[in-house]
């Protein structure tokens, strides 16, 4: 046998792009049972208007790993304010798989996320707030140490204030040495946050 | 002997600390994991960007860094940390894993008269789909009983000409085995001119990695070399990257990277399999 060349041409297999790419058919396909169709759609939404509301919906109920990336994907590209109320939404999942590729999606919109940290600092449920902490890991943003000093300061919950130590002995500057010496007396009797809030102490004195 | 760079003129210093820091970020950002014995490397050019972007400080450059919106010092200091060269059989324990792991998996899925399928991309100046070329050749046994095509692609038309054209330097050809030399280059002056067998061996197309109207024909792939491009990819990007190659991949195919990147970092989409030469990425069998 041996080496040979073929051409490049359209492809023609089963998600051939001969249906019509107008954006009601794509929400259409969007609900189709071949996840190919469903992966294509979700990618050639972005040109859609209020395509944000069908992706997302799409979303809460995908079990298809791929087809859930490419929506998040396009999602993120779409960087409007629809398609962020609708990560957010996905942040009170049950779903833990869902909420970790959210996490991960939301990291990459510093511009749409500013503006709804603090609600989300201070929502009711805990668990977003470590979510909120979370997204905080990787965010490009110069607010992100104050933020993080907001919430050893003031949060009640200690495995929030754990995610937000954890993160400050990063990013801290000679801004959070107080507010960590503070942190440890308000959690006096718990190891970990003085392990964390230590190695953020250590980090910034550079010693 | 010290691991770190002279004292520069402005009298900046990278401590043990700020380098730990620095490391640890860049490594989730990146991938790209740098041992205390790069600790010169990294410290002289972190230095430099510090010096060049005006900071006064390690803190202040790495505050910047780190949270500047565009994130285009990051990518920056990311095009300065890593060398963009490329020469024949460059990272050849792939190319090892290709035919004693890869291959061997790959054809155990086809039926006769199907042809095995790789896409090298980016195709720089060809070094990269040739040396697929020489290994399959040369090493593995399969290349007497299938049909292969490679195809290699790259956005510059410029290089893909040069290419197509084959001819190297001393420098570019200095991995390749005495014997591979006289079977398959002939000197023309202080170049090597490489055998039409290989040049007409790989396929070159024009292609833009992120117009995915120039994507969407790259179908039924078995394997693809994407190596040390995604690093110059910002996340976004490196996302649309992985998901243009999932939907190029025939089930059961493979993506090789580079050794500094890191598809899990990326993309949830592919199962890491680990050969004995290297780390390679796939898409599940029993993918659609």
């Amino acid at each position: 046998m041996a080496f040979v060349k073929q051409k490049i041409v359209p492809f023609e297999g089963e998600d051939r792009r001969d249906r019509s790419r107008d954006c009601a058919h794509l929400a259409v396909q969007l609900e189709d049972t071949n996840p190919t169709s469903r992966r294509w759609a979700a990618r050639d939404m972005i040109d859609c208007p209020n395509a944000a509301t069908a992706l997302v919906s799409r979303l809460k109920r995908e079990a298809e790993v791929a087809v859930r990336e490419v929506i998040l994907t396009t999602l993120i590209r779409l960087d409007d304010a629809s398609a962020l109320g609708g990560l957010v939404e996905c942040l009170r999942s049950e779903d833990a798989a869902l909420r970790n590729e959210v996490i991960e999606a939301m990291k990459l919109l510093p511009g749409e996320v500013a503006p709804i940290m603090h609600s989300l600092l201070a929502d009711l449920d805990p668990d977003v707030r470590i979510f909120a902490v979370n997204i905080l890991e990787s965010l490009r943003h110069a607010e992100v140490e104050s933020w993080l000093i907001q919430v050893i300061e003031t949060d009640p919950e200690v495995n929030v204030c754990a995610a937000a130590a954890d993160l400050l002995s990063e990013v801290a500057s000679a801004k959070a040495l107080e507010p960590l010496v503070q942190l440890k007396l308000r959690f006096s009797e718990e190891p970990y946050i003085h392990f964390a809030a230590d190695l953020a102490l250590q980090r910034i004195r550079g010693v | 002997m010290s691991l770190n760079p002279p004292v520069p003129a402005s009298g900046l210093m990278i401590s043990s600390e700020d380098f730990l820091k620095f490391k640890e970020y860049f490594y989730r950002r990146t991938g790209i994991s740098f041992e205390t014995s790069k600790r010169y490397f990294v410290d002289k050019r972190l230095i430099e960007r510090i010096e060049a972007t005006g900071n006064s400080s390690f803190r202040s450059y790495f505050t910047m860094l780190r949270f500047q919106a565009s994130g285009e010092e990051l990518q920056y200091l990311t095009n300065l940390l890593t060398i963009n060269e490329t020469y024949f059989l460059r990272e050849d324990y792939q190319f090892k894993c290709l035919v004693d792991s890869i291959l061997p998996e790959v054809v155990r899925q086809k039926n006769k008269g199907d042809s095995v399928r790789v896409w090298c991309i980016p195709s720089s100046s060809g070094e990269e789909p040739y040396s697929v070329a020489m290994y399959l050749l040369e090493l593995w046994p399969g290349i007497n009983e299938w049909d292969v095509e490679i195809i290699s692609s790259d956005i510059d038309t410029r290089i893909l000409a040069a290419a197509r054209a084959g001819r190297y330097s001393a420098r570019s050809v200095q991995h390749v085995p005495a014997k591979w030399m006289t079977k398959y280059f002939r000197k023309i002056g202080e170049e090597h001119q490489l055998s039409d067998e290989l040049r007409d061996a790989v396929e070159f197309t024009r292609v833009n990695l992120a117009e995915s109207a120039d994507t969407r024909p790259y179908r039924n792939f078995d394997v693809i070399f994407c190596r040390n491009l995604l690093i110059y990819f910002d996340d976004v990007s490196r996302k649309m990257a992985a998901e243009t190659f999932y939907e190029a991949l025939r089930p059961g195919g493979f993506v090789c990277l580079g050794h500094s990147e890191s598809m899990s970092r990326i993309s949830s989409l592919y199962k890491v399999r680990k050969f004995p030469d290297a780390i390679v990425y796939q898409k599940a069998l029993e993918a659609r």
